[in-house]
């Protein structure tokens, strides 16, 4: 009953093509509910041992998390998309690209969100005209200098007010650096062409049809994405053991690299990883630091999400390139704000 | 994969949100306050999806405008080429937490996760270093009722020593490690992805039949010299009474 489940899932994508037209997507649908409804006690009996437990709760912790805001960024998406005409865009940023990518970056406070939100707007700037450049900028940017994170930091380094500007500067730092670096070296061409391709200039009712429209399009494809987020951050969050990030002690070095790593697989949402950063006892703030920068920049679920709205080709060269600018710039705005400390 | 999928998919995800916002659930995943943000998302997720079925059911029949008629047919994935197919694959990802939701109903987390965590974890998330600081005075009441990760910051770095000779009433539950038993909480800050661990060793009292994950209210006094580096800041507790409860709304401390 229960291996059904799994083995209508991986069928299901073959239906949709157009050889498969006998049997449709919605009627897959129908037979996986039917099928998990059955097997219900099947299910719940398999996933019982404890560890499983554990990864199930927060798998859904993530997803519940992050949903509600994946909904605003879908939603800030479409809005931009359907009344706000590229050419307004553009005439607000600097013709050059040098000075539009930060500016881009610094707008990222204006939306206080975790970083699941920034992904849809930052392909729907691509699509209305904007530099790819500068939409990348706001990408980073906007998740970890917003007001909501800066005071959440504060609050988890009570002792350390350092900290919350080391943040700032490392983040924006982060974003800005990554912006100028894909104006100078990055191809048009590693974007799928679907998440730059146009919208057609609407007015009146027919606005609203696209609004809605993008927004429900736009959230159909993230969601699938975040979902495997969530499932890889549940699974790692349960199998790495923790011990061994403690017992590090006091060696700045190898925790900066661990800690960088951990970021990037914990994806934790960006309001909370101070508080889970502080409670890592025993080591120094420059690690910590590493980890507030790397984790809104860039975090397992961050990569599904990018995979999926700018493709594969983009998400493999960007990825790892922001994971290296994003460890640079914090271990550089940790000596200059923590003095190393 | 079809529209009518997908909208139907987002009618099961946004009343999953809605579900479990309004029956309480929420709490087992996430903070309080969290609350607003999933009735919103819910429901605009349903809004989104139902406008569409609106639009597909009503709309056909009034549509002449060319450019409209072709707006629906791109959104058809069965006439699409390349790109769409490998992107609305991902879609089908939405039965999982769906199915997770509404069929097994993940439990908020319990003992494992602190047999999980290292056991040398601050005590407190906002004391970030090891000095001793001025907390501020515990309200009157015997026994006061504290919560783990209040009692436990204090055990370990109040100046003023707050806890000395005062009874204190904690809500947990037990966690089992090796022969010492444990009374614990999970903090978060967040979501349960951000949990952090706090607990409490329980000495004295009748700690037999105890089994992880019971909930309990226990009242009892710190035990002076405890919560300090040598026992890695984890307190311990002289139980004078343990009471089993229900687990309580918000498992959680925040």
């Amino acid at each position: 009953m229960s291996t059904g489940t799994s083995a209508e899932i991986t069928e299901a994508p073959r239906a949709g093509r157009p050889s498969g037209r006998r049997v449709t997507s919605l009627e897959v649908l129908c037979v996986v509910l039917v099928v998990a409804l059955f097997g219900q006690d099947q299910l719940v009996r398999w996933l019982d041992a404890p560890a499983v437990r554990t990864a199930s709760t927060i798998f859904v912790a993530v997803c519940v998390q992050a949903l509600p805001f994946l909904v605003l960024g879908v939603l800030i998406s479409g809005a931009i998309a359907a009344f706000i005409p590229g050419r307004v865009l553009n005439r607000l940023l600097p013709r050059r690209q040098v000075f539009a990518v930060p500016i881009a970056g610094v707008a990222g406070v204006a939306l206080p969100t975790c970083e699941c939100a920034a992904v849809p707007v930052a392909r729907r700037l691509m699509q209305q005209g904007v530099p790819s450049s500068v939409a990348l900028a706001f990408l980073l940017a906007a998740p970890a200098v917003n007001p909501v994170v800066l005071v959440a930091t504060s609050v988890a380094f009570p002792n350390n007010p350092g900290m919350v500007f080391a943040r700032l500067a490392g983040s924006l730092g982060t974003a800005i650096v990554m912006g100028w670096l894909w104006a100078r070296f990055g191809k048009a061409e590693w974007i799928v062409e679907r998440a730059l391709r146009r919208a057609a200039e609407l007015d009146g009712r027919s606005r609203w049809r696209l609004f809605f429209e993008s927004s429900r399009a736009d959230l159909v494809d993230a969601a699938g994405f975040l979902v495997i987020g969530g499932l890889t951050s549940a699974v790692l969050n349960v199998v790495i053991p923790r011990a061994w990030v403690d017992s590090l002690g006091s060696q700045v070095v190898l925790g900066v690299f661990v800690m960088a790593v951990l970021a990037l697989f914990l994806a934790l949402c960006s309001e909370a990883d101070a508080f889970v950063a502080a409670s890592i006892a025993g080591m120094p703030l420059l690690p910590k630091l590493v980890f507030l920068v790397v984790g809104p920049a860039i975090d397992v679920k961050l990569f599904a999400l990018q995979v999926g709205t700018f493709g594969k080709r983009f998400a493999l060269r960007f990825a790892p390139a922001t994971l290296v600018v994003a460890v640079c710039c914090a271990v550089l705005s940790g000596l200059v704000f923590l003095g190393g400390a | 994969m079809r529209r009518e999928t997908q909208n139907i998919l987002l009618v099961l995800v946004g009343g999953a949100l809605l579900k479990i916002s309004i029956t309480g659930a929420y709490l087992q995943y996430v903070k309080p306050s969290h609350r607003y943000w999933l009735l919103g998302g819910g429901a605009v997720m349903l809004v989104l999806a139902l406008v569409s079925i609106a639009r597909d059911l009503f709309g056909k029949r009034a549509t002449e405008d060319p450019e409209h008629a072709h707006h629906d047919a791109d959104d058809h994935d069965d006439h699409d080429v390349d790109g769409h197919q490998h992107q609305a694959r991902s879609a089908w990802l939405l039965v999982v937490p769906v199915l997770a939701i509404f069929l097994i109903a993940p439990p908020a987390l319990g003992a494992d996760s602190i047999n999980r965590a290292d056991t040398r974890v601050a005590t407190t998330r906002v004391a970030s270093g090891t000095s001793k600081m001025a907390f501020s005075p515990l309200p009157p009441g015997n026994p006061v009722p504290v919560t783990m990760s209040d009692f436990s910051a204090r055990a370990s770095f109040d100046s003023l020593n707050s806890l000395t000779n005062r009874e204190v009433q904690l809500t947990g539950f037990i966690a089992v490690q090796g022969k010492d038993t444990y009374l614990a909480r999970l903090v978060i800050a967040c979501c349960a992805a951000d949990a952090f661990p706090v607990k409490v060793k329980l000495a004295g009292g009748d700690l037999t039949g105890l089994t992880n994950d019971t909930w309990l209210h226990v009242v009892g006094r710190l035990r002076p010299g405890t919560g300090t580096l040598t026992d890695e800041y984890v307190s311990t507790l002289d139980v004078r009474s343990i009471t089993r409860i229900h687990q309580p709304e918000n498992p959680y401390e925040t």
